[in-house]
């Protein structure tokens, strides 16, 4: 690919960028730039920082230190979206950040409406016209009177792009811009990074996904725990060592085939060829009495649709489920009667009762055995109460307390004792350590090991690499709603676990 | 936060108890007998009605059809005994069978087909309104018979009026299902987050279609007793009645958003509301002012509960956890 703007001077210029959010610093002195009309993307694991540094960027965040200079001019230490916006820092959203009762125009132009003459009147025949010639300048395949709720997700992005144009952007910052596009609307956002860096825009590209990122960038850098690990030309490198330096020399390998006996113990829970049009295509394995299943692969490859339709809550179109060796019909309520539990991966939205008590929340799962005849034992509620903040060690330890008014990770202690309370012989749990602190992570880390030691089969989802390491006995790798890679008796690494998770198997197979 | 939080409904006993106090120094008619029945009286109604409207509205909905309906309800019991010349007993069940019904169809329009529960009632409130006036020719019926039925309302018991107790079993049996049983649990967690309430194996819909029956079952015991009361029934004889429920629930600490709510407060804030008029009323003050009054203490009562208020000092504190993240 040619870098023809390569040398061109830096837009964006960060010097010893730090933050951090009340004591663990997310970003340690990073040193980072931007080229004019380059792509430029920007790479790390989960946790890594690079959602802070964009935010710091944006002006959703202030910084502690360090400085920042974009077209020539310093930042302030805080500034504010408008004036990150102002001076041409553009953040495309999904779709967050649009009005879907209005059309593609009065989006585009919200806020800074043509008006008729010195009126505040919207001359909206101009406005239509307007948005009509900007969308036709870059060919996109948009109507500028079409209302938003009535186009797709990627038209929604095309029309984050125009809006950003017609402020003027010298910077568009993309996160994860293709994750829920198909393969031809993803060739078409290429080719429009093509066409903005010809116009000597320059974008910012945050992915996962490896070939997104080779494909696309003519620069690359690499951040590891906050840290600047490198900026690097694109041509100097291949997905296989950007995936080693976001991992770095880690630490967290670990030799999976020490619990081979878990192989022999009996199977709990039997999958065979699942498919659920869309999310996931003939999906089969079995999971054995006390074993820790890892499930990797990249956000949107259908890890947590296939958990979500093993517990119930989503149908499963064919194929078949066994569980304990008779078949099962999964459905939530048939699920936890049967001794499933479920810890989802969104603990606010999903998880936690925030206006109510630890007791309720804890009760709310166990209703079956406090209210058998329908009125609750309060004392058997309170005792349950007590067992899950001892066994969790919920700080503070008081049953009356609201979960709304812990921290996030005494939230998720909840989470997870409202089923460890119970008699449990299958889990699934969903990405459990997301956004909280070292300590209580440590904590989870050595229940999930309890669990697995008392005989619980755990199904365990995650993006955090280090955790399915260190934790998981066997680990299978989604690709695109299918099985791409299982890893077992092996020495397992996070990077060989990326690897594959970004397609790349011939490495990846071959220590297995 | 280390502080334990004040019950919202001792706050409300505090506030009362300091309302009663300035009341009985202000006016010497105050703290007598009669003047406090009275009260107590103009609370019943209410009180029947929240002990089931409440229901909804923790679960995150609203019933705003609930003075059509009691005004209905009354219309129906009369049609059964008067016209029909049912006994008594079995018309009063009747007439509340009629009522849980239309309150599961609301339900099921809520929780089935997803209409938001204010457009879903409002539109009740206007159809069983005209409903009503349909059903009773748009007239003011006098219900002069049979005795019992009548004495259910304007009947005395121990020298108390009999709605009183009609009111307290209400809400003595509404708090035991709210903070006793599955159900209540499953109330409050619906309201809380219904997604979690769901993966905890608690079944939304179902919970829904019960709560706004239960509202349509206390309407019906409140057009009841509405009716015998009063001696009359009338397509508009309980009209704005929900609004005046719905502060009470809002002064006693139901989330105007769910998941939280007492019918003891609500109780409380029916009797603080009471109180508050009968006190402008005694000291005279010109009833076109007393709307003004009422409006302010339910917005005072709201910002305090939702937290955005703090009793120490008016200073200005936080809401828990409402904040949206990006």
């Amino acid at each position: 690919m040619e870098t023809k703007h390569a040398n061109g001077d830096n837009l964006l210029t960060c010097k010893g960028v730090t933050k951090s959010y009340n004591g663990p610093i997310v970003l340690d002195n990073v040193d980072f730039s931007v080229r004019r009309g380059e792509v430029h993307a920007l790479v790390g694991e989960n946790g890594a920082g690079k959602s802070t540094l964009i935010k710091v960027v944006t002006g959703a965040t202030g910084r502690n230190s360090g400085t920042i200079t974009f077209d020539g001019e310093q930042m302030p230490l805080e500034f504010s979206r408008k004036d990150a916006q102002a001076r041409g820092i553009a953040c495309i959203f999904q779709e967050l950040s649009l009005i879907p009762g209005m059309t593609v125009a009065q989006n585009i132009f919200l806020a800074k409406e043509p008006t008729i003459g010195r009126t505040r009147i919207i001359d909206k025949k101009k406005m239509n016209h307007q948005a009509q010639a900007l969308i036709d300048k870059y060919k996109f395949p948009l109507k500028a009177e079409a209302a938003i709720d009535s186009i797709s997700i990627a038209q929604r992005q095309l029309v984050e792009i125009l809006k950003a144009l017609s402020d003027n952007a010298k910077l568009m910052i993309m996160d994860e811009p293709t994750s829920s596009l198909t393969k031809t609307e993803v060739e078409m956002l290429f080719e429009i990074i093509h066409t903005l860096r010809g116009e000597g825009i320059s974008v910012l590209y945050i992915s996962h996904r490896m070939e997104e990122v080779y494909a696309l960038s003519d620069r690359v850098t690499v951040l590891r725990d906050g840290k600047l690990v490198s900026i690097l030309n694109k041509d100097m490198i291949s997905p296989a060592e950007i995936i080693r330096l976001m991992i770095g020399h880690s630490i967290s390998e670990k030799a999976v085939h020490h619990r081979l006996e878990s192989k022999r113990s009996p199977v709990v829970l039997e999958v065979e060829n699942i498919t659920t049009v869309g999310k996931f295509e003939n999906i089969s394995f079995s999971l054995h009495k006390g074993e820790i299943l890892g499930l990797g692969g990249l956000v949107g490859s259908g890890r947590t649709e296939v958990v979500r339709a093993l517990y119930g809550i989503d149908p499963i179109d064919s194929g078949s489920v066994k569980f304990l060796g008779t078949p099962y019909v999964p459905s939530v309520k048939a699920s936890i009667a049967a001794g499933i539990g479920f810890i989802p991966e969104e603990r606010r939205l999903q998880g936690i009762l925030a206006t109510q008590t630890i007791t309720s929340n804890i009760g709310i799962a166990n209703l079956d055995v406090l209210a058998p005849k329908g009125v609750v034992s309060i004392r058997k509620e309170l005792e349950r109460a007590q067992k899950g903040i001892s066994l969790l060690n919920v700080k503070p330890p008081d049953p009356s307390h609201l979960v709304g008014n812990l921290s996030g990770g005494n939230q998720q202690k909840v989470v997870l004792a409202k089923w460890l309370v119970r008699d449990l012989k299958l889990v699934f749990i969903d990405e459990p350590t997301v956004g909280i602190d070292i300590g209580a992570k440590e904590e989870i880390y050595e229940h999930i090991r309890k669990l697995s030691a008392e005989g619980v089969s755990i199904l365990l989802v995650s993006s955090d690499l280090p955790e399915l390491t260190r934790l998981a006995d066997r680990v299978l790798v989604l690709r695109k709603g299918r099985i791409f890679h299982e890893f077992k008796d092996c020495v397992l690494t996070g990077e060989k676990i990326l690897r594959a998770a970004s397609g790349i198997i011939e490495e990846a197979a071959d220590e297995a | 936060m280390k502080r334990k939080s004040i019950p919202t409904e001792l706050k409300l006993a505090g506030v009362l108890a300091l309302l009663m106090a300035a009341l009985s120094i202000l006016s010497p008619r105050f703290l007598t007998l009669d003047n406090l029945t009275n009260v107590i009286w103009s609370v019943c109604l209410i009180g029947i009605l929240s002990s089931g409207a409440i229901y909804p509205r923790i679960t995150g909905g609203i019933d705003l059809s609930l003075g059509s309906m009691a005004a209905l309800m009354g219309i129906v019991a009369d049609l059964f005994m008067n016209k029909l010349g049912v006994h008594w007993i079995p018309s009063i069940l009747l007439t509340m069978a009629i009522g849980g019904s239309i309150g599961l169809f609301n339900g099921f329009i809520v929780a089935k087909i997803k209409v938001p529960a204010f457009v879903v009632t409002m539109a009740a409130k206007t159809y069983l309104y005209g409903v009503a006036l349909v059903v009773s020719q748009g007239a003011m019926l006098a219900i002069l018979k049979p005795q019992p039925f009548i004495a259910i309302g304007t009947g005395r018991f121990l020298g108390l009026p009999n709605p009183i107790y009609i009111m307290l079993v209400l809400v003595v049996a509404s708090q035991f299902l709210l903070k006793k049983t599955a159900f209540g649990r499953k109330v409050m967690a619906v309201g809380a987050n219904e997604v979690a309430a769901k993966l905890s194996g608690v079944d939304p819909d179902a919970i829904r279609l019960a709560s706004y029956a239960i509202s349509g079952v206390t309407s019906a015991i409140g057009g009841v007793v509405l009716a015998s009361l009063t001696q009359q029934v009338f397509a508009a004889a309980a009209s704005g009645i929900e609004l005046e429920v719905m502060t009470a629930l809002v002064i006693g600490g139901t989330s105007p958003v769910g998941g939280k709510g007492s019918i003891v407060g609500a109780l409380l804030g029916a009797i603080m509301v009471a109180f508050i008029i009968n006190g402008l009323n005694l000291l005279n003050i010109p009833a076109p002012f007393h709307p003004i009054v009422t409006g302010v203490v339910i917005l005072l009562a709201l910002l305090l509960n939702e937290g955005h208020l703090s009793i120490r000092g008016l200073g200005l504190g936080r809401s828990a956890g409402r904040q949206a993240s990006i």
